[in-house]
């Protein structure tokens, strides 16, 4: 629902066009429907009237002709009022009989005749007819001149004229019947035309409906989703395009989750092959530093380079042991009731960084977790911190509705802007110059996915005042799953 | 486009419905029949047919017009070849196409001009009061005679 200023106009013809498909292919039998059926009707009650309307006047016409004719012969002529009166009579109802300035007039509506039938009559010398509307009736006109006919067939006008008036209501009666027969006739139309478009539009609709649920599925992740195509219609080659789509879209998901699995794997081998090796060669390193006080300067300077990088690639295996784990969805999880102020105080203490770090946690706030993946995530944000930002490095624990979260905070320049979407992805290097730095490049990335394993978050952005900002959000209540 | 759909539906439903006025029409010869008198056929000096009009008033029916001609005595300039007969009274019976008279006289009575007066007569009459002109008139005299049968023309009607 919008709510801005009432803007009219567009919007009723819109809100009034009909949007599914159902109701668009109702909406066009409908319209086709009762189209048709008006043509029909209109058309078949148009031709009735108008037989209607010809053979009335035409009875009229000649019913009058007939009794006009049938007195004649006794008529005297030059008529006088007493001629004109008998012809009036003969021609029964609202007539009107002039010859010259003599008048017979009896009924109603003879002030009706209009001139031009007048004329008609004088110019053309025939029985003329006129159908007018006075009074919301409809009136027929009959007009006709007495010819006086030669021996020979030659007809000369008498002077004599009979105009006689006819009410047609009745007739319009009978048209207007008809127009209601018809009328009844194109609505009982109707709902046959609704069923139709029913039946026609489900016909439509259903395999539209299944390759929309086929599309839903797909879209939900079940890549095996198909639908069987029908028939050989359009939609049948649009759902066998879809089940195309769908297979060469399985196809490579499959490959591309075969190569990451594969990927793990030989990491997480690699890492377990390197431990053996590892563990002798530490042990090697710790007698090499046993004994470096007594070698030459350059010499105790190799070893000790050799004793550093061999502890970093020690730590480095672990790291890459532990993602390995976690890839594979082995890592256990030890849950316990913790103190969150406490074993963020003690996860610094043990590393020697309390005093470096500032630590605002209210007591009391416990929670059920691992407390040694808490103590990863922790040591890791903060050492993070510690080594890209600047000090004052912050750790603020607050409870924020269902979540509690602990926030890592430093003065630094921040995270660029490109570089955030990044953060977690694994031996990324903010810094392309800076490849070699104290750590293995994976424990922002240990550190979410411990995030996740309890069932929380992390995020990374920038401080209002400037410098990182790292938010650990763990849920209070874990469904276990 | 949508709009004017459902006017144009009502203005064709309207169209349909009631009767509309109309222009004058033409509804058919007028009706006939009114004339000063009947025009009855004599012969002149020369032997030949000649119209009369005998100002009656009105134009009556052909028994009417052949009694007025059966009772014609001759005139000076004009005769007639009908023997005179005491009966006037002419029977006409009209059939399709054919005027049947059935004459009180025989014959004798009359010559072949005088056959074409009372034709000629009878079918003025029928004219006049709106008939065909090329209606055919049988002749029936009292005796029978092959002349009875012959459908006759009026040579100053019909040959015209």
């Amino acid at each position: 629902m919008r709510t801005g200023p009432p803007e009219t106009g567009h919007r009723p013809r819109t809100r009034l066009r009909p949007r599914g498909l159902r109701a668009r292919l109702l909406v066009a039998f409908v319209l086709v429907t009762v189209l048709g059926a008006a043509a029909a009707a209109w058309s078949s009650a148009g031709s009735a009237s108008t037989a209607l309307v010809t053979s009335t006047q035409q009875r009229i016409a000649e019913g009058l002709a007939g009794r006009l004719g049938a007195i004649t012969p006794q008529l005297t002529y030059p008529p006088d009022q007493d001629a004109l009166d008998r012809l009036r009579t003969a021609a029964g109802g609202n007539t009107v009989v002039t010859y010259r300035n003599l008048r017979s007039a009896a009924g109603t509506g003879t002030d009706l005749v209009p001139g031009t039938l007048r004329a008609a009559v004088r110019s053309r010398n025939r029985l003329v007819t006129q159908r007018i509307t006075a009074g919301s009736r409809p009136w027929l006109v009959v007009g006709t001149p007495i010819t006086i006919t030669a021996p020979d067939g030659a007809r000369t006008p008498s002077g004599i004229e009979v105009y006689s008036v006819h009410d047609l209501t009745g007739v319009e009666q009978q048209i207007g019947g008809l127009t209601r027969s018809a009328t009844t006739t194109a609505a009982l139309a109707l709902p046959l035309a609704v069923l139709l478009a029913l039946l026609a539009a489900g016909s439509v609709l259903r395999p539209v409906r299944e390759l929309r649920d086929t599309a839903r599925r797909l879209a939900g992740g079940d890549l095996g989703a198909r639908s069987p195509p029908q028939g050989a219609d359009e939609l049948a080659e649009l759902t066998v395009t879809v089940n195309e789509m769908a297979e060469s879209v399985q196809t490579s998901m499959l490959a591309m989750a075969r190569m990451q699995r594969d990927a793990r794997r030989f990491a997480a081998d690699v890492s377990h092959e390197l431990r053996t090796p590892l563990s002798t060669l530490t042990a090697v390193v710790e007698v090499l530093a046993t004994s470096a006080d007594g070698m030459e300067a350059d010499a105790r300077e190799s070893a000790q380079l050799a004793i550093v990088e061999t502890h970093r690639l020690v730590r480095l295996v672990e790291d890459l042991m532990e993602v390995a784990r976690l890839d594979a969805g082995t890592a256990q999880l030890r849950v316990e009731e913790v103190d969150v102020a406490g074993a963020v105080r003690d996860c610094l203490r043990a590393r020697g960084r309390l005093d470096r770090v500032e630590v605002v946690a209210p007591e009391g706030i416990s929670l059920r977790l691992d407390r040694r993946r808490l103590d990863v995530i922790v040591a890791n944000l903060v050492g993070n911190a510690l080594r890209h930002g600047e000090p004052p490095v912050r750790v603020i624990v607050s409870e924020a509705g269902e979540d509690v979260r602990i926030e890592v905070t430093d003065r630094g320049p921040g995270l660029p802007a490109h570089v955030v979407p990044h953060v977690f992805d694994r031996f990324y290097k903010a810094d392309a110059a800076r490849t070699r730095t104290p750590g293995s490049g994976l424990g922002l990335a240990i550190a979410l996915e411990n995030a996740r394993l309890h069932g929380g978050d992390l995020t990374a952005g920038n401080a209002d005042g400037g410098g990182a900002r790292f938010v650990l959000s763990l849920p209070r209540h874990r469904e276990d799953s | 486009m949508k709009r004017i759909w459902p006017a144009v539906v009502v203005v064709f439903l309207l169209a349909g419905c009631g009767v509309q006025a109309s222009d004058v029409t033409d509804g058919g010869d007028a009706p006939t029949g009114v004339a000063p008198g009947m025009t009855l056929y004599l012969v002149d000096a020369h032997e030949q047919l000649r119209p009369e009009l005998r100002r009656t008033g009105h134009l009556g029916s052909i028994p009417e017009a052949l009694a007025l001609l059966l009772s014609v005595p001759s005139g000076s300039d004009l005769h007639t070849e009908i023997a005179p007969t005491p009966v006037t009274r002419v029977s006409v019976t009209p059939t399709t196409g054919v005027l049947q008279l059935s004459v009180p006289l025989t014959i004798h009575d009359v010559t072949p001009l005088g056959i074409d007066q009372i034709v000629c007569t009878a079918l003025g009459a029928h004219v006049q009061a709106g008939g065909d002109r090329h209606t055919k008139v049988q002749v029936r005299f009292v005796q029978p005679t092959p002349e009875s049968d012959q459908a006759r023309a009026c040579p100053l009607i019909t040959a015209r």
